[in-house]
């Protein structure tokens, strides 16, 4: 299978003299098309880092990151940009969906910087909106809808641009445990029909749904498994039939 | 990104805050309006005063009898009357570029038509004074050669003695009586309006030289072709210094004067309209000044506002730039922003300057002129300053980067 991202010898490094802080050390790794990982270590493991550089938000200070074949690790802010644009989509803990905006347009926002023809902007969007399950709630704000209801929106966003690779950071962070079970099912769900994921969590509980757990410390890969995903409807409806009893 | 949904994008940013948007854009909205309101009432003002030089008839001198000075006693101003139609002829002739030197007595009558009578001005000269005063006729002739040889009682009217005596009816042909001598109106002056000193200058009755000279006034025996003034039109601006030295030197000859007397006096009555024209023009410069100040001012609070919105929308600059957007998309984005609040606060101003004038006009009988090159003129101008003072703002949200954009609280 391809390598949708190759990873070798990165580094990154914040500061610089006595004040310098290495935040990765040198991090081999290749993700293939079609797996689901799990980025797991405590805080200042480098694990932020690590995702920052794979979104090609932040630039490494030394080693290679090469997505879909193409090297982007010294690339300028405006290639950066349309690097993301293309190939990545990103969901944050916080939703970051813009405030006093419908979910319709936030989910047509990537498009907006794209090439893509301004007529298939809004069909794109709604086939990604009933992907998530929110084909009802077009034109509510994000204030109108449910913590949940929010990062689905989120997600429907990342996915509009058709992206090769899915970054989500702690995207169950601020939701209840039920929310959470039900945006991993809507996770596996993508992963099932191929969509490559990555997504950084601190909890085991969480990292159980993904195919593979890379774990981070002091800016190092330490460990790298591949494992059986536990399944997210099961979760969530054992989670409920626990809740009723 | 498309230019429209750049700016419709701006537009539902600046109209979520509305209150904010319309508060910032009253600095615009103020500094704009006054600029072009001060313009418009320069504008005004100057039109005014090029109306009452072409009404003079620009260009325009009045040679006036001097006064005598008898053993240290000083009379007034024409109180020497020694100015005789031959020094105007003289003027006219010697002098190349005089078009027209009319010889001028005048007369306080009572004009009498049927059961009404006017008091006014009689002015006794000839058909230069038409040329010199920039007369036209609005009905009827000038005089002819022959009743102004042999002193014929015959009149040209102004617009208000017209209106007095006539009103509606036909005042060609008609007999009046100025004083107690019957006079027939040959003509009707067209209308000139105030004077730059408020006079009503259709107050009018012009009859030829000789007839008060002869039959009205009196006639001086000391001087018996003696005149009051002489009115001198000259051809251009440019000729004006040298006309007065000229003539200056002309009458000196002619008008020998006797120990200390001043022969004549000549006065430039443009001169007085210009000097009024330029003290307004200075005073409204200054005001303009002012206003332009207080559009700088708006200007500086757009880029405040434009700093603290920057600032407060942090967050969604990290998150466009994740999804995609260039530095140049988010540059353009605040750009826009700042250019519309300006473009719209100008169109306001544009607005409120034109009822602002239409007002003063209407209700105040302030001349006010607004022009539309002004008003294009001061939203591109607006425009320019939502450039200038957004550009600050907007490289400050470009030049952010994305991780820290998004992380910040």
């Amino acid at each position: 299978m391809a390598s949708v991202i190759r990873i070798r010898q990165l580094c990154k490094q914040y500061g610089a003299g006595e004040q310098q802080v290495k935040a990765l050390r040198g991090v081999d790794l290749d993700i293939q098309q079609g797996e689901f990982v799990a980025v797991m270590g405590p805080s200042g493991s480098g694990k932020s880092t690590f995702m920052n550089l794979i979104g090609c938000l932040d630039s490494p200070s030394s080693g290679q990151i090469i997505l879909q074949g193409e090297d982007v690790s010294q690339l300028s802010a405006n290639a950066l940009a349309t690097v993301r644009n293309n190939y990545l989509g990103f969901v944050f803990q916080q939703f970051n969906l813009l405030a006093r905006t419908s979910a319709l347009e936030n989910v047509m926002l990537p498009l907006l910087y794209s090439m893509l023809p301004d007529e298939q902007h809004k069909h794109r969007a709604l086939t990604c909106l009933e992907q998530v399950g929110l084909a009802q709630r077009l034109w509510h704000m994000p204030s109108q809808l449910s913590g949940g209801q929010q990062q689905r929106v989120a997600i429907a966003r990342a996915l509009v641009n058709e992206p090769a690779l899915l970054l989500a950071d702690e995207p169950t962070g601020a939701l209840d445990t039920q929310t959470g079970l039900e945006i991993m099912q809507i996770f596996q769900a993508l992963n099932r029909q191929g969509k490559t994921l990555v997504l950084v969590t601190h909890e085991p509980d969480i990292a159980a749904f993904a195919s593979r757990i890379l774990m981070f410390r002091d800016g190092q890969l330490v460990s790298d498994q591949q494992q059986t995903p536990e399944d997210a409807s099961d979760a969530l409806l054992a989670f409920k039939q626990g809740a009723a009893s | 990104m498309t230019n429209r949904k750049l700016l419709m994008g701006a537009w539902n940013n600046l109209s979520v805050n509305l209150m904010r948007s319309i508060l910032t854009m009253l600095g615009i909205i103020i500094g704009v309006a006054s600029v072009i309101i001060m313009l418009a009432l320069g504008n005004g003002a100057k039109r005014q005063v090029d109306e009452q030089i072409r009404n003079l008839g620009g260009n325009v001198f009045v040679v006036f009898g001097g006064s005598f000075n008898s053993a240290g006693v000083r009379g007034q101003a024409g109180s020497l009357q020694r100015l005789t139609d031959a020094d105007a002829d003289a003027i006219e002739h010697n002098i190349s570029a005089v078009v027209a030197a009319a010889p001028e007595l005048r007369s306080n009558v009572q004009v009498i038509s049927g059961n009404l009578n006017w008091a006014t001005n009689v002015i006794g000269s000839d058909n230069r004074l038409l040329v010199a005063q920039n007369w036209t006729l609005s009905d009827g002739r000038e005089f002819s050669a022959a009743e102004l040889g042999r002193g014929a009682k015959v009149a040209l009217i102004g617009e208000t003695l017209r209106r007095e005596l006539f009103g509606a009816g036909e005042a060609i042909g008609q007999t009046i009586r100025v004083n107690k001598l019957p006079v027939t109106v040959i003509g009707v002056l067209g209308a000139k309006g105030q004077s730059a000193r408020g006079d009503d200058q259709d107050d009018v009755l012009i009859m030829p030289l000789d007839t008060v000279r002869k039959k009205i006034s009196g006639i001086n025996r000391a001087n018996p072709k003696a005149i009051r003034s002489i009115t001198v039109k000259v051809a251009t601006q440019q000729d004006m210094p040298w006309v007065e030295e000229e003539m200056t030197r002309l009458l000196s000859q002619r008008l020998k004067s006797a120990g200390n007397d001043i022969p004549f006096r000549i006065r430039n009555l443009s001169e007085i309209v210009e000097t009024r024209m330029q003290a307004m023009q200075v005073f409204n410069s200054l005001l303009a000044g002012v206003a332009a100040v207080s559009l700088l001012v708006g200007g500086i609070g757009i880029m405040n506002i434009m700093l603290v919105s920057v600032t407060e929308r942090t967050r969604e600059i990290g998150l466009r730039m994740a999804v995609g957007a260039k530095p140049g998309d988010i540059l353009r984005q605040f750009l826009v922003e700042s250019v519309l609040l300006c473009g719209v606060g100008g169109a306001i101003g544009i607005v409120i300057a034109a009822l602002t004038c239409l007002v003063l006009a209407q209700g105040f009988a302030m001349a006010a002129v607004l022009q539309w090159q002004v008003a294009i003129l001061s939203l591109g101008f607006s425009a320019v300053i939502g450039i200038f003072f957004g550009y600050y703002p907007a490289r400050q949200a470009a030049g952010l980067q994305p991780i820290d954009a998004l992380r910040y609280e």
